[in-house]
């Protein structure tokens, strides 16, 4: 059977009035935003740097960060993707200063196991080696997992958030997929 | 590369939603005719579907107060810098005015000693303004930092 290559696109984006009422600098608003972003963001920081205290703070500097430079946002572009762009720049920042950290390896391969894996598996928890093996995937193929699986981004919109040709988000999704199916594979979960 | 190959080069992509309207429809009508496409497909298929449900991190519980406290502390600093230039650019002008003014009133001689003094006086009151708000602005870095 083949499956129809669709992927969900009813995720929430922010309303136009509350940018605008955002930009008046009214408290209520910032709050209500940030909530309403705070489980995206929060989680693709997760992803991205995983570690919970990290994204705690790359969230943090990216709304001051938003605040800031919320003068030089375009009504006219996407909301989600100026912000995810402002989350992008801190969270590559703050990869690229950790040592040992692989943004981007040409060649790669995944550990055969977790350590946790064989657990996982008794316990029936496949999205567990899922989530393990796209933690041990580079930080720029697990990003563009991350924005085109669990956030729903179009190609345009992952290649403006990254700053990156499509092909190059092409590529990246291409081989990160790949590489967690030979994962999965080779613990016989396909 | 024979159309096996190229079509197997797009599979991650086709189950992804990536590729073009025409790239799709030749992966579809060689996965008719190809098992080993068809069942690499589903694969990729089954696979994007589960990344798509993967169990989310859970945000700490303050993380949303933290961050709105730190943004009203930012946004108070900024409303104080633009309140704190204003007032400095004023009382220069005021200043300056007040030392011509004694000088026109008090003549050449006297007042430009008047003006010497008022200036200094003026110099002095400003250097003890600007450590209180040094003060001030290190206390309040104090805060956020706190916050973060």
């Amino acid at each position: 059977m083949i499956y129809p290559a669709a992927i969900d696109g009813n995720f929430p984006v922010a309303e136009p009035v509350q940018v605008t009422r955002l930009r008046s600098g009214d408290p209520a608003a910032l709050a209500e935003t940030i909530a309403f972003y705070q489980h995206r963001l929060y989680r693709y920081f997760t992803r991205l740097v995983r570690d919970p205290a990290a994204a705690d703070d790359l969230f943090q500097q990216t709304w001051l960060h938003v605040v800031r430079q919320l003068h030089r946002y375009d009504a006219a572009r996407s909301f989600d993707t100026w912000l995810f762009a402002i989350a992008h720049n801190a969270a590559i920042d703050l990869l690229r200063r950790r040592p040992g950290e692989r943004l981007e390896d040409h060649e790669f391969e995944l550990p055969a196991h977790a350590p946790d894996a064989l657990s996982a598996v008794l316990a029936g928890e496949r999205a567990a080696i899922l989530a393990a093996a796209m933690a041990a995937l580079p930080a720029l193929y697990r990003e563009a997992l991350t924005l085109r699986f669990e956030e729903g981004m179009k190609l345009e919109e992952i290649a403006e958030v990254t700053r990156t040709p499509l092909s190059t988000v092409k590529s990246r999704v291409r081989r990160g997929l790949e590489a967690m199916k030979q994962r999965l594979c080779r613990e016989q979960l396909l | 590369m024979s159309e096996h190959e190229t079509v197997r080069s797009w599979l991650a992509l086709s189950a992804a939603g990536l590729l073009e309207p025409a790239e799709e429809r030749r992966v579809h009508e060689h996965a008719v005719t190809c098992p080993q496409c068809s069942a690499e497909l589903e694969d990729y298929a089954g696979l994007s579907a589960e990344m798509r449900a993967l169990p989310a991190p859970q945000p700490p519980d303050h993380l949303v107060t933290r961050t709105a406290a730190l943004l009203l502390v930012e946004a108070d600093r900024r409303q104080g810098s633009y309140f704190a230039v204003g007032a400095a650019v004023l009382v220069f002008v005021l200043v300056l005015a007040m030392g011509q003014t004694l000088r026109v009133i008090l003549g050449d001689e006297l007042g430009d000693q008047a003006a010497f003094v008022w200036l200094l006086g003026a110099t002095v009151s400003s250097l003890f303004g600007t450590t209180a708000a040094l003060v001030l602005t290190a206390a309040r870095r104090r805060t956020e930092r706190s916050i973060v």
